[in-house]
């Protein structure tokens, strides 16, 4: 019996979205891919009218001179540190708060929520001047009395770098809509079966949230490790600088070390896109979801 | 009105500092100078930034001052000019001002104004071998308050051999004779002048200076650009493009590295910085050997190269005065000097460094040392931090639309106006 090509040829609509998400994917790409072969280029090539878009000599030392620039050892080591408390703070506090502000129901926790929500709009530079102040004024740190005067609180410490911004209101929105979505019949066997509030949260609701733990744990991972400012502002020592602080030193107002920026941003930016490769399928899932709600 | 990260930090910094210096715990008086050299002093320092900075400023620099300083301790925090402002407005608010801090030319009448420099020596002027134009921008209503240190220029960078093409034998000894050359210069696609691949309002204060204005009166508190002259300035460049001559369009962004049009032979005259010559020297050294780059001093009714750069301070909060002043003079001491500006390619602020071997060897930093007899500097107005950030987003729309440089100009001095008014 001759058997029939079930295939068919994909519909017109399917090419065009083809295409079209090709083409938005090439766009995405370029400039990844122009930082790359920026890095690799001479500076007479990069400024050359005539260059082509491959290295006509591949210029590997860059990255090697650009390591020499700074200790970003150290830097990267300060970056890690940081990145990755704020991503295990902001996971299991703003879960915690994203559950109970979804699930427990307890006087003024809707205007809680719209605290929340309301924190959301504030725009990050405007609580920067307000975070400094109370980092230099806390209470018995850094030399500082019980009133935060007389010494220089948490400045220069891992402190300022960590415990501020560590918990972020959008983390704590993203997770209470997604605790939001479980069914109420979870929590109710759950109480049969004699767990109390936090088991409930940790060892049943929370497994079932992954996709919202991976989205908050890299977007908190990705702004932490590209945050710039707020460690500059508060850190003196060099020991205590971030990564993005190292790249700084190729770009100053005299003109940009354009081979050395690049050769630098290539290394600083790989271990970002080796989180997205890893968590990615429940990064999307995540993003969809709350774009649902 | 355009509320940018940086506007709302300034407006925030000075806010916020205005109101707590009077409570925090910085408020204390500075100790007075004269005193022995001693204690821990920090320096904020926007420059020396890279590992061959700080072996420069702590291998180098600092260990010789320990050494005719013992008794002084120094703990460097470096930081960058984007964010210098952030730094010291945070660090103001909360009461732990660096004892010397090197910031631009321009801030120190701002900062001076708020109490926050301490006013130095006039001893110091004359300790080194200053232009007096030099160190016009370390003075706050007649008092010293700063020492400069490296300098950049802005001047007129030119293609000899566009010149020597179109049979044009010195540069140009007014702006009447400049539009014509530019104008003459012009061939296809080649601009005749490219004046606005340097920061706008960098561009219009050179131009405005030349034209014989001032920004501000003698005390900073009135504008002092509104007048024909300012007018005249912006409406150039607006002259420059109707004739062809310049294209907004095809600017590059020369201060942040890219192939400026000079390099590429598609304008044969430039706005520009001391810097390019360092930029030369990585990505066009064959411009250098067969000697086709030229420079000279934007002329109007009076010559003008507008000079920026790093000047060094001590904060009228410190507790050590003695090690802090101490420390600004070494700073700006000529070896010292020379030592940062070879490191950064820029322009020793000191006359007496022009025979230099690094100065010699940069020919528009030698050029630059050699005319800082007409150097002029932007600020000179307590307001100038809010001021400057408005200049640009205001001018541009005269020179990419149809706005009139008129009403730009008049739509800038009623900003201006205003921010002196706030103090």
């Amino acid at each position: 019996m001759a058997t029939t090509d079930t295939r068919r040829p994909p519909a017109p609509g399917r090419i065009a979205l083809y295409v079209t998400l090709s083409l938005v994917a090439l766009l995405m790409v370029v400039p990844f891919l122009w930082m790359i072969v920026t890095s690799l280029k001479t500076p007479a090539e990069i400024a050359s009218a005539d260059t082509s878009l491959l290295p006509t000599h591949w210029a590997f030392g860059n990255y090697a001179d650009a390591l020499r620039a700074a200790p970003f050892a150290t830097y990267a080591r300060n970056s890690f540190v940081i990145a990755a408390s704020h991503t295990v703070l902001n996971v299991v506090f703003a879960s915690m708060a994203g559950y109970a502000l979804a699930r427990i129901r307890f006087r003024g926790s809707e205007f809680l929520f719209y605290c929340f929500v309301a924190a959301l709009m504030i725009p990050t530079y405007t609580k920067v001047l307000p975070e400094f102040l109370i980092v230099r004024f806390m209470p018995l740190a850094g030399g500082n009395d019980l009133f935060g005067q007389g010494g220089s609180g948490w400045l220069d410490t891992w402190w300022a770098l960590i415990v501020p911004g560590a918990i972020t209101p959008f983390a704590v929105f993203l997770f209470r809509q997604f605790y939001l979505d479980l069914p109420v019949e979870l929590e109710e066997a759950a109480r049969l079966d004699g767990l109390g509030e936090f088991r409930i949260y940790a060892r049943i609701m929370t497994p079932q949230v992954k996709p919202a733990l991976t989205t908050v744990a890299l977007l908190t991972f990705e702004s932490s490790w590209n945050n710039f400012l707020w460690p500059l502002l508060v850190t003196r020592t060099d020991s205590l600088r971030v990564i993005q602080v190292g790249l700084s030193v190729f770009k100053t107002e005299n003109g940009t070390q354009w081979h050395f920026l690049m050769a630098g941003t290539t290394l600083a930016t790989l271990p970002m896109v080796l989180l997205f490769l890893v968590g990615q399928r429940y990064f999307v899932q995540g993003f969809a979801h709350t774009g649902l709600k | 009105m355009e509320l940018t990260r940086r506007s709302l930090l300034a407006a925030l910094g000075a806010g916020t500092a205005a109101a707590l210096t009077g409570c925090g715990a910085g408020t204390d008086a500075g100790g007075k100078a004269d005193g022995p050299a001693e204690g821990e002093i920090t320096l904020l320092t926007p420059i020396y930034e890279g590992a061959d900075g700080k072996q420069l400023l702590e291998g180098k620099i600092l260990k010789e001052f320990r050494k005719k300083h013992p008794d002084v301790k120094v703990n460097v925090d470096y930081t960058n000019y984007t964010q210098l402002n952030e730094k010291i407005t945070t660090a103001l608010a909360g009461g732990l001002l660096p004892d010397v801090l090197m910031m631009g030319v321009g801030w120190i009448p701002p900062f001076a104004a708020k109490k926050v420099l301490a006013e130095l020596p006039e001893s110091l002027a004359a300790k080194y071998d200053y232009e007096e134009r030099v160190l016009e921008p370390s003075r706050y209503q007649g008092k010293l308050y700063a020492l400069p240190t490296v300098m950049a220029t802005r001047l007129v960078a030119y293609r000899k051999d566009h010149f020597a093409a179109a049979g044009i034998k010195k540069p140009p000894a007014s702006l009447h004779e400049l539009r014509a050359m530019a104008k003459e210069l012009t061939k296809g696609d080649r601009m005749g002048i490219d004046p606005f691949s340097i920061d706008l309002r960098q561009c219009w204060e050179t131009f405005l200076y030349a034209n014989g204005a001032t920004l501000f009166n003698a005390d900073g508190t009135k504008t002092a650009f509104t007048g024909a002259r300012g007018v005249e300035s912006l409406q150039f460049f607006k002259d420059l493009q109707k004739d062809g001559s310049a294209d907004y369009t095809k600017k590059t962004d020369g201060d942040a590295g890219a192939t400026t049009n000079l390099q590429l032979g598609k304008a044969s005259m430039m706005m520009t910085g001391s810097g390019l010559w360092k930029q030369l020297q990585e990505q066009s050294p064959d411009l250098i050997e067969k000697d086709l780059i030229g420079a000279f001093v934007l002329r109007g009714r009076k010559p003008a190269m507008l000079t920026g750069g790093t000047l060094v301070c001590q904060s009228a909060r410190t507790q050590h005065a003695a090690a802090a002043q101490a420390l600004v003079a070494h700073l700006a001491a000529p070896d010292n000097v020379l030592a940062a500006a070879a490191q950064r390619e820029t322009v020793p602020g000191i006359t007496s460094l022009r025979s230099s071997s690094y100065v010699k060897s940069n020919k528009l930093v030698d050029f630059s040392v050699r005319n800082l007899k007409d150097a002029c500097a932007e600020g000179g107005t307590p307001a100038w931090m809010e001021i400057r950030e408005k200049i640009k987003p205001t001018l541009e729309p005269a020179v990419v639309s149809g706005k009139s440089a008129a009403a730009a100009i008049a739509e800038l001095g009623e900003l201006a106006d205003a921010a002196i008014s706030r103090l």
